[in-house]
């Protein structure tokens, strides 16, 4: 299926160079439908939703985002680290959202699994179902992310 | 056949011409605002040419708000009041606007207002001093595996007035698939008193555009301009002890504000926290603890958070905050200037309004 005008102008935001230096779609060349409807389908097969995880996510950054260096252990086995640094990205869906530039790390020490997410991709994700194109640096693969969530 | 398809082609092909042309001559007279008067503060009136933004429009006749986004919404660094002719609130505007200013309706995004009409705004007086700057990059010290610190000398002539504290905006160039140049905020940290160059301290930010243009692509002998300066983090002209706290690049302001006082002198007692992770992530150790023997009453103190036993560190370890007690004499008339990471600056502020510190006389700048 073709893109819409508006799907085309969100593409654009998304390519490197525009609001990060990467970009949100690596080499992936699917449409951005093609890219949701996929990772939806992996979700489906996992039992999550988009919304879940996001949840999750962000469970896990509120809980280090206000500690003095930003590291804590939530429930004992995760371990997450959240960076913080000056300024904030836009969401590429142009919809008014802006986003703190942080970077949670979180270590799952139960699977010995790590995964690593900006404050943008839970936005991107639990609005959007956007998990980023494939080999985009902040993308994430949605059994990945399960299976460290959890 | 063939013909009757090829007249139906070019019969659609001039209708689509024409239409293209009245949009282009209607855009031409809707989007025609003619000249309008920006008034500012009351006191000053400038003429510009209706239809670009509110930012752009001041910037074009040499008076810059902030701006850390580049004009697209999203910093909220360049909000001004804007008394009359602004228009209606937009959705573009809202996510960076507080609940009181969206109630008060006069706080507007200037990077999203368009000058349409004849505007009245009020902006601080101190933007008037905020002027655009060219200049030759002419050192680059790397101060640790992520943190740079780059000097940039002014073109012959110019001059910066800033105040220890303040920030510049940094224009960069475009780069590798990077087409736009964006702006972007740096504490200044060198002193005041050297006013035909300024150093700022940056720290490499992973997808950053900026800090990889730095950090990746600039050189010595590279032309950049700047706008500045900025901010009302800034050192205050008191007697009172001074509790100084940074981490990561927040050393950057602090640094100017110790080599400011190193040249008017002062007999002020300051301590001087600065939080890291390792030993890896400190940098200007020498340089600050050398300071202690400048200044009569001043101590600085790096503190690790994540230390192991195998970095040999013999200095303090764990949160700053413990340590404040001791640094503390005389809380009423104790300031404190924070620069570093929410988290940092929460959890350090609450515990020096514990310690009884005013909270009207914290001074922070959180990377916001």
């Amino acid at each position: 299926m073709k893109e819409t005008t508006k799907e085309q102008r969100t593409r654009a935001r998304m390519m490197p160079g525009a609001i990060t230096l990467s970009g949100f779609l690596g080499k992936d060349k699917r449409t951005l439908n093609a890219i949701i409807s996929a990772d939806e389908q992996e979700l489906e097969k996992l039992g999550k939703t988009a919304e879940e995880l996001a949840d999750r996510m962000f469970y896990f950054t509120d809980a280090s985002f206000s500690t003095y260096d930003g590291t804590i252990t939530v429930d004992e086995y995760y371990i997450v680290e959240t960076e913080v640094t000056r300024g904030k990205l836009p969401c590429p869906y142009a919809h008014g959202g802006i986003f703190r530039k942080a970077i949670t790390k979180l270590t799952n020490t139960k699977n010995n699994t790590s995964v690593t997410w900006s404050f943008l991709n839970i936005h991107l994700i639990k609005d959007h179902h956007f998990f980023e194109g494939k080999g985009s640096t902040f993308r994430l693969e949605p059994a990945k992310l399960v299976e460290t969530l959890y | 056949m063939i013909i009757v398809i090829l007249k139906d082609i070019a019969f659609l092909s001039m209708i689509s011409v024409s239409l293209a042309i009245i949009m282009v001559i209607a855009q031409k007279w809707l989007s025609n605002y003619g000249e309008c008067k920006i008034d500012i503060n009351g006191k000053r009136e400038i003429t510009v040419i209706g239809g670009n933004s509110l930012l752009s429009s001041l910037s074009d006749k040499q008076i810059f708000l902030p701006s850390a986004c580049g004009g697209r919404g999203t910093c909220g660094a360049c909000k001004c009041k804007v008394i009359s002719g602004g228009g209606p609130l937009l959705p573009t505007e809202k996510p960076v606007l507080t609940a009181e200013e969206i109630a008060a309706g006069d706080i507007r995004l200037s990077c999203q207002v368009k000058v349409k009409i004849d505007i009245k705004i009020e902006i601080p007086s101190s933007i008037f001093n905020i002027r655009r700057y060219h200049a030759v990059i002419t050192e680059i010290i790397d101060y640790t595996y992520d943190t740079k610190g780059i000097t940039f000398k002014l073109d012959e002539g110019e001059k910066i007035d800033f105040l220890a504290g303040q920030y510049v905006q940094i224009d960069t160039l475009p780069y590798a698939s990077v087409k736009q140049k964006v702006s972007r905020a740096y504490s200044i940290s060198s002193k005041p008193e050297i006013n035909d160059a300024l150093q700022l301290i940056i720290r490499y930010v992973p997808e950053g555009i900026c800090t990889t243009w730095v950090h990746q692509f600039l050189k010595v002998g590279d032309h950049v301009s700047l706008t500045g300066p900025y901010g009302d983090f800034f050192l205050r002209d008191t007697e009172a002890d001074i509790i100084y706290v940074a981490g990561g690049s927040g050393k950057a302001p602090i640094k100017s504000m110790l080599e400011h006082l190193q040249v008017v002198g002062t007999n002020r007692k300051m301590t001087y926290f600065f939080g890291a992770r390792t030993p890896k992530d400190l940098y200007l150790t020498d340089e600050m603890k050398a300071l202690e023997k400048v200044f009569p009453d001043f101590k600085y103190e790096p503190v690790l958070s994540a230390s192991v036993a195998s970095d040999n560190w013999t200095g303090k370890t764990g949160f700053l905050m413990p340590y404040f007690a001791e640094a503390i004499r005389d809380p009423k008339n104790t300031e404190a200037y924070l620069c570093g990471s929410p988290g940092m600056i929460s959890a350090v502020t609450k515990s020096l309004i514990e310690h009884g510190i005013p909270k009207d006389k914290i001074y922070y700048d959180s990377f916001g």
